[in-house]
């Protein structure tokens, strides 16, 4: 009866099972057996196991394993034979062998049990060849990029990584972060940041790093930190990137040591030319004087366009939205002074505007807005707005206010005429057009048709 | 009637700044850079206010330096500072307490509200 039950059970197990006779004959095998290795009871029973199937169980390791391991040590596990089978092809197997002793028997059979293993191990072999590739590409890498365990020791390393911190990849290997280099990395802020991107899965996007490396110099780094998730595997890692900016930090000081110097040069010159005109002033009869102030103004608009100007500098354009909003706030900074019940606001698109054509824009704006702000406002409360937009191939600048409107005889007034010829004169600068609107007592409105203020299609903006 | 250090290292501007101020009954010093100016500020010469470019030839924040040293010196000493240049945030950080800034270029009408503000305060 036990026989019986123990042989249903050898059947049913998934490994292949092999029973030998002390002279290596095979005396039954189970079903896993001949189906693994596309055998019959009737080729395998009885026969040596090293001539079965033509002699292709007469593998080395095998004749080795039977012949002088197990005669010595009774039974062995998980020994790895791998073997090119002529019907089934290449295997990798996992064989136990065990002796089998009967009481009174010294030298009994042989139980193998062959395990076969070729899948996990091809997929092992493929999981290596891709870490190798990733290795490969990541060296290629100019930045320098590691890949940390969620504890932040290293896991790996690109060579421009080893080179950097002139280590070797096995001494990155398994280290902690912070204990690199000169301890750079064991900065606060970034061991906050970085203890972050992984339990909150939030990535840094750059993170600056400022220190002298040895065999570098001095040298910036901008970091970048994100998590790395497998599909089906809960270890996260993180990835971090090292991106060199010393060069692009230089030039942006560079570049600001020269705005800085140029701007101080160019505003002494405009305040030599303000502080002229100022003594002209002095020195001429009262009802002249007006005409000095307006001209000190518009310098004065001068300069504050110039800041404006260097400010919303994206590549090689200037956006008119923001230019507008600069313009607006500096009118409002100059003439109103923050108790004033006189808004300026704005209603502008984001259009590139050519930077050649921005300081008489700017002039056209500052002109029309005085214009409102000086006599549309009697009661000293109200809104200007200065609006810019697309309209077909047209660009349309519009200032419009809600004061009192203009009267016939208003427009015959001098001043009033003078500032509107300065509106005429940078209308054709810029090769617009005013197009006259109904005058009345609901306020006013001036358009002008800008066709050529965009930027040239030449000049790519570019993310500053 | 007060007494006020002009630091500017333009000579048109300084000059013409000294014009201005003398203009309103004031008396004036002249420094050009950092090195003049603690000369003055260090002798014992009387010193109502302290009105100084912030760029000076080399020194990028070379007023901000004669400010603070000026301070230390003399202690309560009214500052108005002057920039053709954006007022930045590290700027801002480097003013002594109780700061005016004029923005350049300045009228003649700015300056004396600037610089009544700063002997007001």
């Amino acid at each position: 009866m036990s026989i019986v039950i123990a042989s249903e059970i050898v059947e049913t197990v998934p490994s292949a099972l092999i029973i030998l006779d002390r002279a290596l004959n095979i005396t039954s095998a189970n079903r896993a057996f001949y189906q693994i290795f596309r055998t019959s009871p009737a080729e395998t029973v009885g026969c040596n196991i090293f001539e079965l199937g033509n002699r292709q169980w007469d593998i080395p390791a095998l004749r080795t394993l039977l012949e002088r391991v197990i005669p010595e040590k009774n039974a062995v596990e998980r020994f790895e034979m791998e073997h090119n089978f002529p019907n089934i092809g290449r295997r990798t197997m996992l064989v136990n062998a065990r002796k089998i002793l009967r009481p009174g028997e010294l030298d009994g059979g042989i139980v193998l049990a062959i395990e076969d293993v070729s899948i996990e191990r091809a997929a092992q072999a493929e999981s290596e060849r891709a870490w190798q590739l990733t290795q490969s590409i990541v060296d290629t890498i100019r930045d320098p990029l590691v890949v940390l365990e969620h504890d932040m020791t290293i896991v790996m390393a690109s060579r421009a990584f080893l080179t950097i911190f002139g280590i070797t990849e096995a001494a990155a290997r398994g280290r902690h972060l912070s204990e690199l280099g000169q301890h750079q990395w064991d900065v606060p802020a970034l061991r906050f940041l970085m203890e972050k991107v992984l339990p909150e899965n939030k990535p840094i996007e750059s993170f600056e790093i400022e220190d002298d490396f040895s065999g570098l110099g001095r040298r910036v780094f901008n970091l970048n930190a994100r998590k790395i998730s497998q599909p089906g595997n809960h270890v996260h890692r993180m990835l971090l990137v090292f991106e060199d900016i010393t060069d692009r930090k230089q030039r942006e000081r560079d570049a600001e040591m020269l705005t800085n110097e140029i701007s101080h040069r160019i505003k002494n010159n405009l305040q030599i030319i303000v502080g002229l005109i100022g003594f002209e002033a002095k020195t001429t009869a009262e009802t002249g004087t007006q005409g000095y102030k307006a001209m000190q103004a518009r310098i004065s608009a001068i300069a504050e366009l110039y800041d404006l100007i260097s400010h919303s500098k994206r590549g090689g354009t200037i956006t008119a939205d923001t230019y507008l909003k600069g313009i607006a706030k500096t009118m409002s900074a100059t003439l109103l002074g923050s108790e004033s019940g006189i808004a300026i606001d704005v209603d502008a698109e984001p259009i590139d505007i050519d930077p050649n054509r921005a300081v008489p824009l700017g002039l056209l704006i500052n002109e029309l807005a005085t214009n409102a702000i000086k006599h549309a406002f009697p009661g000293g409360r109200g809104r200007v707005v200065l609006s810019l937009k697309q309209d077909g191939v047209d660009i349309v600048l519009t200032v419009t206010d809600n004061g009192i409107g203009i009267r016939d005889q208003d427009a015959a007034k001098l001043p009033e005429r003078r500032g509107f010829n300065y509106v005429t004169i940078f209308a054709r600068q810029l090769g617009g057009t005013i197009i006259p609107q109904p005058v009345g007592d609901k306020g006013t409105t001036v358009k002008v048709l800008l066709p050529h203020l965009a930027a040239p299609t030449g000049i790519v903006r570019s993310a500053a | 009637m007060a007494i006020i250090l002009i630091v500017e290292d333009d000579i048109f501007i300084r000059g013409l700044a000294e014009m201005m101020i003398q203009d309103w009954g004031h008396q004036t010093l002249l420094a050009s850079d950092v090195d003049e100016a603690l000369v003055l500020l260090r002798s014992p010469v009387k010193i109502d206010g302290l009105f100084t470019d912030i760029y000076l030839k080399a020194a990028v924040l070379g007023g901000c330096d004669v400010a603070r040293a000026a301070v230390a010196l003399r202690p309560g000493l009214r500052v108005l500072y002057t920039t053709g240049n954006t007022v930045t945030e590290n700027m801002k950080s480097l003013f002594v307490d109780g700061k005016h800034v004029l923005r350049k270029p300045y009228t003649e009408t700015q300056l004396q509200h600037s610089v009544e503000s700063m002997l007001a305060a």
